[in-house]
């Protein structure tokens, strides 16, 4: 796979998992704050199965900031009525949005 | 980090670094035509990045631990040049006074215990008029990104002896070296560094 798309594929993969797994725990108390550290928690094994893959940073980075946002934003969202999967697309279209403004992100760095 | 915990790491270096391999041959590459003359390759570890040296060098290659330099065998014999490998820890080395025209550092900046001290030891090694060619991470002047790599840096340590919060960039100058060539390969956390010594610093 080509690493480039391989990227995206990392960032809507664990925003989707994430929001998976907090949506499914569903924090019964100070649900965005335990769903932001479940989901930091959470991406810890997922960087170590993915960086022999994808290299250790263009993994490291793009997971460290969705475990906490998608977390905390699956955690809340599983406070309400919302369904399950709705939170699961929202994981993984926030996990694709990280990994898109990486993207940009990179290549402003790399034309310095 | 000692050398029997290198020694364990060597198992599944090869493994970890797969990735990193496939980001950055392109990069190397393109930094590694700078290699010549009389060339230290420093921290040879498992020789992943021997594939992207130009051919035909004369190399002295050192590591710290015997296990990655017996994992190197396969790629040093495939290389077609000259790799002359040595067990020898990087701040600490055994060669005379301004031996090497060209000194390469691939991720060793960020595993030695003292990286100012290995740089001054390289400084010693290195001809006034030679070159450090370094292909190191440090930590990013992002916010965001310094503190994910502060909070990774607790686990790598612990997992490969790698710290992901040095600022290489900096050491490098105070150790009297100026750099000649910066160039970002992933944000500003992956670099491609040329530096020469300052004569007298």
């Amino acid at each position: 796979m080509n690493l480039k798309i391989a990227d995206f594929f990392v960032g809507a993969f664990s925003g989707a998992l994430v929001a998976g797994v907090v949506s499914y725990i569903s924090p019964p108390f100070m649900p965005m704050l335990l769903g932001g550290l479940i989901g930091m928690l959470l991406v810890i094994p997922l960087k170590i199965a993915f960086m022999p893959l994808f290299g250790a940073f263009e993994v490291m980075i793009p997971l460290g900031i969705i475990g906490m946002t998608v977390g905390m934003g699956a955690g809340m969202l599983s406070f309400t009525d919302v369904a399950s999967n709705i939170i699961i697309a929202s994981g993984s279209l926030t996990g694709l949005i990280v990994a898109t403004i990486i993207h940009f992100s990179n290549k402003r760095y790399t034309a310095q | 980090m000692n050398k029997q915990s290198y020694d364990g790491t060597a198992r599944y270096f090869d493994y970890f670094a797969g990735g990193d391999m496939r980001r950055w041959s392109p990069s190397q590459r393109t930094l590694f035509k700078n290699l010549k003359g009389k060339v230290l390759y420093i921290g040879i570890g498992t020789g992943q990045e021997i594939v992207n040296f130009p051919v035909g060098l004369n190399i002295t290659a050192a590591d710290l631990s015997f296990e990655m330099l017996k994992r190197s065998n396969q790629r040093v014999e495939n290389y077609s040049g000259n790799i002359n490998r040595c067990q020898m820890d990087a701040e600490v080395t055994g060669f005379a006074d301004n031996t090497f025209d060209t000194i390469v550092t691939v991720c060793v900046l960020c595993t030695v215990k003292q990286p100012m001290n290995c740089l001054q030891e390289l400084k010693r090694v290195l001809k006034p008029d030679g070159q450090l060619v370094m292909f190191e991470h440090v930590l990013s002047k992002n916010p965001v990104y310094a503190v994910i790599l502060k909070m990774m840096s607790l686990i790598t340590e612990y997992l490969q002896g790698t710290y992901l919060d040095r600022n290489t960039v900096a050491n490098v100058e105070r150790a009297g070296f100026k750099i000649h060539s910066h160039k970002n390969i992933y944000l500003d956390i992956v670099k491609a560094l040329v530096a020469k010594p300052i004569t007298g610093a």
